[in-house]
This record gives structure tokens, C-alpha cells and sequence, in this order.
């Protein structure tokens, strides 16, 4: 686990992200979701509505971002649509009145922003991903995929279907200010002079849940601790940008956003009938 | 100190020394995976399957917690269950991990500190019912859902590792019950018999999730019992799989009760003997092939559900040593049966009130009493449909040789009307009962008798009418029981006796638990919203 020691670390927890409503994305859209309205859409937003918004959908002088972490009241196709033709009463939203089919691809880009991964066209090799994913960029030291991998890391199992493809990229790019709750590393000194590195799941005066980098749970009690020392960052890499190749990247990445429950095949029976 | 004995505990019990040693080899860390062979012989310190062992017996071999000692015996820890309402989970204990469950909520706490490590958590679209445990093997954690999923979770994580479907819950199905773990596979049963919607037991492969084999409860046309339904009644027959079972190793065969027949008080519709609700089956565990079965309330009426735990012992009967089936029915009658035929060999009442039947014939059917069959204007039936008994689990001790089990005494008025099926999970109870006002409910603790079912004593929860907990006996001589005044409370195995008690505050409906960590014993509950655990204070393990 020294990799994972050397400062590297984990995924912000997924919890967060869920639980924000959404119709179907694309269901409402003329145009569909596919990846080529997509592009244009990205194009069309660029060109059009960076006087305000920002570029690539980051916050403008006059206009939000497209996909903050935050609650849009616009949230559906149509609403959208409504927002970018119709303006938006009572802000600096001017009625944009575009020719239909474009307001409709800028709106499935939008969707792209906010969609979760695994509903997102990603260009890229998913076999290579995996590839870099169990390989050279070591990820699965520290997560599980399906039962494989570290556990000092969230479970990924189903990260396409829970975060934003934005996240992911911005989870392996950006560095957090803070280790997240039940990911904070630390050694710990036993009485019995034994040090066990690895991250805080609970903690609390008088006993510590913790798993090694070991991958072992260890539960301990005050009684049994000599010393507490807290990594002050997350373990999670955030040069994943810099480490990788362009094209490495963009592999791990398209191979992330497809890890998903929803589409497991062979877990279910039918119910009726016999074997 | 993680890796070194201390003094103290190189004086306490043989049992609790073995523990000691083999929670120091383990140091403290996260469960090595569960073998079936520890299964088969579970180490004392961990509490592995729903009834601790196969035999569903409830007895812990940890001997700390004695009757000299019992008094002094105080919490160690409360967990309140985020969002729970009355829990019925019976907690899994693996070597210092405990393993809770409420509706689609798994947590996995250390054991000693009470303090969550992870929790697992899904929202299905449907959902009904309560949740009484989990399993474990190999490594992964199984809990059945309030859809009617089976799903294995990461033992180490909490991160789901497969789902499979047990049944439909667009159908109106779901899977209150305890998955049962047997060598590589998992055992899972649905309900509800009283939406009309015929149950099974499935078995699914431990690793995988593909399902190996299924039991259907209510014979189909062709197969050996469907005749005992009149015309398609089968179709909506019930015979739920609402809780856990029992299974002997040797034999490779499971035990397991089976719930009422639907409509629930109309028995018109369904003229017959209605197999196999109401029974107990033995089921092969390699193919879930029929061994035997035997039906404790042919044609019931009055929603008796035969679920109870089954307890297995190898006792001496009429002078020849049995591999003996002990069952409390919720009609009101005691059992024992071979294990290897399903042959009766005993059946007595082991509730004072009971109307429906004058006795059992030589074979083990009931000989009816008319006049107690549920009418439109309502008949008086003792005991009521809520039972003599329940869900909670009954133990054994091997040392008195007797049964031990809570009891509701007190009786019911039955009604019925006639009702069509819905299909989609509605109720086809054909009506139902109340509370008898001649014969208000009470609930006691009672001990049986292994093999003749006599009563040796009884224990009276007063001020309870409602079912409370089932129970945990120990090595020492004590049965744990609780009540739904929400009383935890140890009685003298050999007396019924009361020597120590605590109120928890919260309604018990839940079956208590015994197991140790680091040389520590403990018993836990759940009570309420809570899971509660008690422990000797520290310093006094010796005494």
C-alpha cells in the first residue's frame, strides 16, 4: 500500500449527488442524446451564450454554470428548452428565440452536464480503461469493483450510475481541501507498539473503526490506543490528468462512467417458473 | 492492548478462553471469511445463523454471565436505528462485528463500542413488511428485501456484490425472513400467504446469485398433494416462507415452516387439506426435493401460520436415542416428530385455553371441535389467530433437556365473509379476528419438557399481551426473554425464576442474542427502535 501512502487517495463520496430528481433525459428531446448533438450542442452554447454564461458551461459575469452542484429549477428537456427560447422572467435571461432544432441541441448538452455518467455517450475504450484502471493507474489499491480491488476507497461498482461525469473527472483532477467523513487517513500506534495505517471509518473518545492499508477492519478501543496521528489530506491522486496520456485518460474515464448496477445481467430469475 | 492477553483473562471459563485466544489470533480485525464448517460448529464467541446454530437450538456455550453473577449484569451500548419503527432483526455476530438489519437497511457496528462501520441502504419502488436478520458466508453479508430481492453485501464494505429476485413485488410479494446459509448456498422464502399469493423456498448459489432449485409450497396440478385443494384453489393457495428454518447437516435436510392458506378464514373455496401450508416439510438441500411434511392444522381456518422455528435435538425417546423435530405450533399444540420420517410421536397442548380441538389422534390430526369455525357474526376460537405462539424463537438447553418458548394464552372471535381475489398484493383474508374480551391476551415464558411436552414452569409477563421477544439460553443456566412492556429479563433455567431484569423502555418483539468479544460476553436485543446489549461491567468478568 505504499502507493496509496504516498498521498494518494479516493473518490469523494457519491452520497452527496444523489437523490436530485430528473425525467428520463432525452426522452422529451426531438433530437435525442446521442454524442453528435451533443457536440453541437457544446458549439452552439459556446458561440451563443458565453456573452453571460461562461465557456464550456463554468460560471460567466452574468450567467450561472451549467452543472454547479446545485438544485436547477429548470431541470427537464422541455423546461430547459422553454428557458433558452422563452427567457427567463425577471432575470437577465433574454428570450434567445433560436431555430428549434438548435435550442434543442444546446438543451441535450446541458442534460449531458448534469446527466449521470453511465447516461452520458463517452468517446473512448473501455477495455483500455480497465485496463489502466486495474494497471497502471493503480485505482484498484484503493476501490472495489464487484467485490475486486482496495477497500481504503468508496466502492465503484455503480459510480457511473450515481455521479455526473463531470465529477468523476473532477474527482480524479481536483484536490479537496478536506479527506471526506469516513475516509480520513490515519496511524494509528498501539499500545502493544504495533502502527496500523489506513483510513477512519468512525471514531469517537473511546473506540476506533478503522480499515488498514492491510484492507483489514481493525476496531479498537482507547484502551488499547497510544496514538491518533490524521493524514490531513485525502489519499485519492489528483494528477490523473498529468499521469496519464491524453488518451489514457480519456479511457479511464469513459471505462468509469459505465460502472453500473442498472444494467447487470443474469442477477435476476424469472418468478414463476421452475428451475 | 490488541496483541496480548491480559491477566484477567487467563481465569475465566474454558469456553470464554478459547475465545480469548482465537479473538487475539484475530487481533482485532475485520472477520476472515465465514466457512461452512464454522457454520457447522459455530466458535462460542460469534453468534453465525439466525438460531446461533443448525438446530435452531438458542443455546450459548459462553459461560461469563452466570446466575451468581447475572445482577450485576448492565448496558454496554445502544444503537438507535435511523427511521426504524419496531424491529424484529435478530443480529449476526462475527468475530467482534455485529451485522443489524431493518427494511432495506443493512449496518455493520463493532460490536464492543457499538459504532456503525458502514451501512448499506436501497429504496425499491414497492415495498411492504418487516426484515428479522441477515446471513453470512464466505464473505459476503445476505439480506433479503421489501421487494423481494435476495442481495450480497461486501462483509467488509457494505457494497452490494449481487441481487437476485425471490419474487415478484409487483405480484404483491416481499421477504421479511432471515436468508438461511448452508454450504454454498442461500436459503431464501416470500410472502404473503394472505394476499392469496402462493409462496416457495429458493435456493441461489452463495457466490453467484443463480438460483439452484425451488420448493413450491402449494403443490401444481400433477404433483403429489395438489388434489387436497378443491378445483384452481391452489392458484391462490398462500403457504408463505415468512421466517428462517432449521437444517441437520447429516440428514442434508432443511426444515421449514409453512404459512397459513388463503382465503385466510373462508375455508369454502378451498375444501380440502390444503398441503403444505400449516406444515412442517423436510426439504433435500442439494435439490429442494420433498423428503417428507407434516401438517400441524389440515384445512386451517383461522390463519395459524405453522412458521415457527423448528428445534432439532438427538434425545433419548422411549428408551432409544431420536434425531427428534420440536415444534410450539401457533394452534396451540406441542410436537415432536422423527426428523428422518416426519413420523409423530407427541402432541400436546402447551396453552391451558384451546377450543378448536379435543386432541390429536395417533397420528398427529387434530380431532375438530365444531362450532369454532370463523361465521359472518363471528365465533369464539381459542387460541386466537394471532397464536400461542409466534415468530419469536423458542431455545433448548441440553442440560435441563427441556423446551423453552413464550406462550400467548387468551382467545379471539373469528369472522368471514366471502372475498374475491385481487391479483397485485391485496389482502384475500376473506375477513378476520379480534380480540376475545372474554379472554383477554397474556403472555408468559414456559418450559417444556423436551419429548413429552410437559409444563415445568412458567414465567407470567405481566401487564403483556402483545408477543415480546423469543429466547437465548446459556451454558450457566439462564433463558433471556422480553416482553412488549419492554422488560429484558433472565430467568433461572431450572425454575423460571426471575433473578435480573432491565427496562429498555420500548416494546422487545425481537429475539435476543448471546456472543463475546475479547473476553467479554454479551447479550443483545433488539427493542424498539434500538439495538440494545448488555454486558457485565468491566472488572467484574471474573467475579
Amino acid at each position: 500500500m505504499t502507493w496509496c501512502r504516498r498521498g494518494l487517495g479516493i473518490l469523494v463520496s457519491v452520497v452527496l449527488l444523489l437523490g436530485l430528481p430528473s425525467l428520463a433525459w432525452g426522452a422529451e428531446n426531438p433530437l435525442g442524446s446521442g454524442s453528435e448533438v451533443i457536440a453541437e450542442g457544446h458549439e452552439l452554447f459556446n458561440k451563443l451564450c458565453t456573452v453571460c454564461h461562461g465557456v464550456d458551461g463554468a460560471p460567466g459575469d452574468r450567467g450561472p454554470a451549467m452543472a454547479a452542484r446545485r438544485r436547477y429549477l429548470r431541470q427537464t428537456d422541455t423546461e430547459l428548452f422553454q428557458a433558452i427560447q422563452e427567457g427567463i422572467p425577471d432575470s437577465e435571461m433574454p428570450p434567445m428565440g433560436l431555430p428549434e432544432d438548435d435550442a434543442w441541441r444546446i438543451v441535450a448538452w446541458i442534460r449531458s452536464l448534469r446527466a449521470k455518467a453511465i447516461d452520458v455517450p463517452v468517446d473512448g475504450d473501455i477495455q483500455q480503461g480497465s485496463n489502466i484502471f486495474w494497471g497502471k493507474g493503480e485505482c484498484g489499491r484503493c476501490h472495489v469493483i464487484r467485490g475486486r480491488g482496495g477497500l481504503l476507497g468508496p466502492d465503484l461498482t455503480n459510480l457511473g450510475a450515481q455521479m455526473s461525469l463531470n465529477r468523476i473527472q473532477e474527482a480524479m483532477t481536483v484536490e479537496k481541501p478536506h479527506p471526506p467523513l469516513g475516509y480520513r487517513p490515519v496511524t494509528v500506534t498501539t499500545k502493544g507498539g504495533r502502527t496500523i495505517s489506513g483510513v477512519s471509518k468512525n471514531e469517537h473518545n473511546f473506540s476506533l473503526q478503522m480499515i488498514g492499508d492491510d484492507d483489514r477492519l481493525y476496531l479498537l478501543s482507547s484502551e488499547e490506543i497510544d496514538k491518533i496521528v490524521y493524514g490531513k489530506k485525502s489519499l485519492m491522486p489528483t494528477d490523473y490528468d498529468r499521469r496519464l496520456s491524453e488518451a489514457e485518460f480519456r479511457d479511464l474515464l469513459a471505462f468509469l462512467s459505465r460502472l453500473s448496477l442498472r444494467r447487470r445481467e443474469g442477477s435476476s430469475v424469472e418468478p414463476n417458473q421452475a428451475p | 492492548m490488541i496483541a496480548e492477553m491480559s491477566n484477567r483473562a487467563a481465569s475465566i471459563g474454558r469456553v470464554l478462553r478459547c475465545a480469548v485466544v482465537a479473538g487475539l489470533l484475530a487481533a482485532g480485525l475485520l472477520a476472515e471469511e465465514v466457512t461452512y464448517e464454522q457454520l457447522l460448529d459455530p466458535p462460542p464467541e460469534n453468534w453465525l445463523t439466525y438460531g446461533r446454530t443448525y438446530d435452531s437450538q438458542r443455546h450459548t456455550p459462553l459461560d461469563q454471565i452466570t446466575k451468581e453473577n447475572v445482577r450485576q449484569l448492565a448496558p454496554a451500548w445502544i444503537f438507535p436505528m435511523p427511521g426504524a419503527r419496531r424491529l424484529e432483526s435478530v443480529p449476526i455476530v462475527v468475530d467482534g462485528v455485529m451485522y443489524v438489519s431493518q427494511p432495506n437497511e443493512v449496518y455493520a457496528l463493532d460490536a464492543r463500542a457499538g459504532r456503525q462501520i458502514w451501512k448499506w441502504r436501497r429504496e425499491p419502488a414497492r415495498q411492504r413488511g418487516n426484515n428479522r436478520g441477515v446471513a453470512v458466508l464466505g464473505n459476503l453479508v445476505y439480506v433479503s428485501t421489501p421487494d423481494a430481492h435476495l442481495v450480497a453485501l461486501d462483509a467488509r464494505t457494505g457494497s452490494m456484490v449481487w441481487e437476485s429476485e425471490i419474487a415478484s413485488s409487483e405480484d404483491g410479494y416481499w421477504s421479511p425472513a432471515a436468508p438461511f446459509a448452508i454450504d454454498g448456498r442461500i436459503i431464501a422464502g416470500n410472502a404473503a400467504g394472505d394476499y392469496g399469493l402462493n409462496g416457495w423456498l429458493d435456493a441461489f448459489d452463495a457466490t453467484t446469485g443463480e438460483r439452484l432449485w425451488r420448493f413450491y409450497t402449494i403443490p401444481r396440478p400433477g404433483e403429489p398433494g395438489n388434489e387436497t385443494w378443491a378445483g384452481d384453489s391452489w392458484k391462490t393457495g398462500g403457504g408463505a416462507t415468512w421466517l428462517s428454518g432449521s437444517f441437520d447437516p447429516e440428514l442434508n435436510l432443511l426444515y421449514w415452516g409453512i404459512g397459513n392458506p388463503a382465503p385466510d378464514f373462508d375455508g369454502e373455496p378451498r375444501r380440502g387439506d390444503n398441503l403444505y401450508t400449516e406444515s412442517v416439510v423436510a426439504l433435500d438441500a442439494a435439490s429442494g426435493k420433498l423428503k417428507w411434511h407434516f401438517q400441524f392444522t389440515p384445512h386451517d381456518l383461522h390463519d395459524w401460520d405453522s412458521v415457527e422455528i423448528p428445534i432439532l435435538v438427538d434425545a433419548p425417546y422411549k428408551g432409544r436415542l431420536r434425531k427428534l423435530l420440536a415444534h410450539a405450533d401457533r394452534n396451540g399444540f406441542y410436537y415432536v416428530l422423527d426428523r428422518e420420517t416426519g413420523e409423530f410421536l407427541e402432541g400436546v397442548p402447551f396453552i391451558d385455553k384451546l377450543n378448536w380441538a379435543s386432541g390429536l389422534t395417533e397420528t398427529g390430526r387434530p380431532v375438530r371441535v365444531p362450532g369454532v369455525e370463523p361465521t359472518l357474526q363471528g365465533n369464539f376460537v381459542c387460541p386466537s389467530t394471532s397464536g400461542a405462539t409466534n415468530w419469536m424463537s423458542p431455545a433448548y438447553n441440553p442440560a435441563t433437556n427441556w423446551f423453552y418458548l413464550a406462550v400467548k394464552e387468551g382467545c379471539g372471535v373469528s369472522y368471514k365473509s366471502k372475498q374475491e381475489f385481487r391479483p397485485g398484493g391485496f389482502s384475500y383474508a376473506a375477513t378476520g379476528y379480534i380480540e376475545s374480551p372474554r379472554f383477554p391476551w397474556q403472555m408468559f415464558v414456559r418450559a417444556l419438557d423436551l419429548t413429552t411436552g410437559e409444563r415445568k414452569w412458567e414465567y407470567k409477563q405481566v401487564n403483556s399481551r402483545h408477543y415480546g421477544a423469543g429466547l437465548v439460553s446459556t451454558a450457566t443456566g439462564l433463558i433471556f426473554a422480553g416482553d412488549d412492556q419492554g422488560f429484558f429479563t433472565a430467568l433461572d433455567a431450572k425454575t423460571g425464576e426471575p433473578l435480573w431484569h432491565f427496562n429498555t423502555g420500548t416494546r422487545i418483539s425481537a429475539s435476543p442474542i448471546s456472543y463475546a468479544v475479547k473476553g467479554r460476553q454479551y447479550l443483545a436485543v433488539c427493542s424498539g427502535v434500538n439495538v440494545v446489549t448488555f454486558a457485565l461491567p468491566a472488572g467484574l468478568e471474573t467475579d
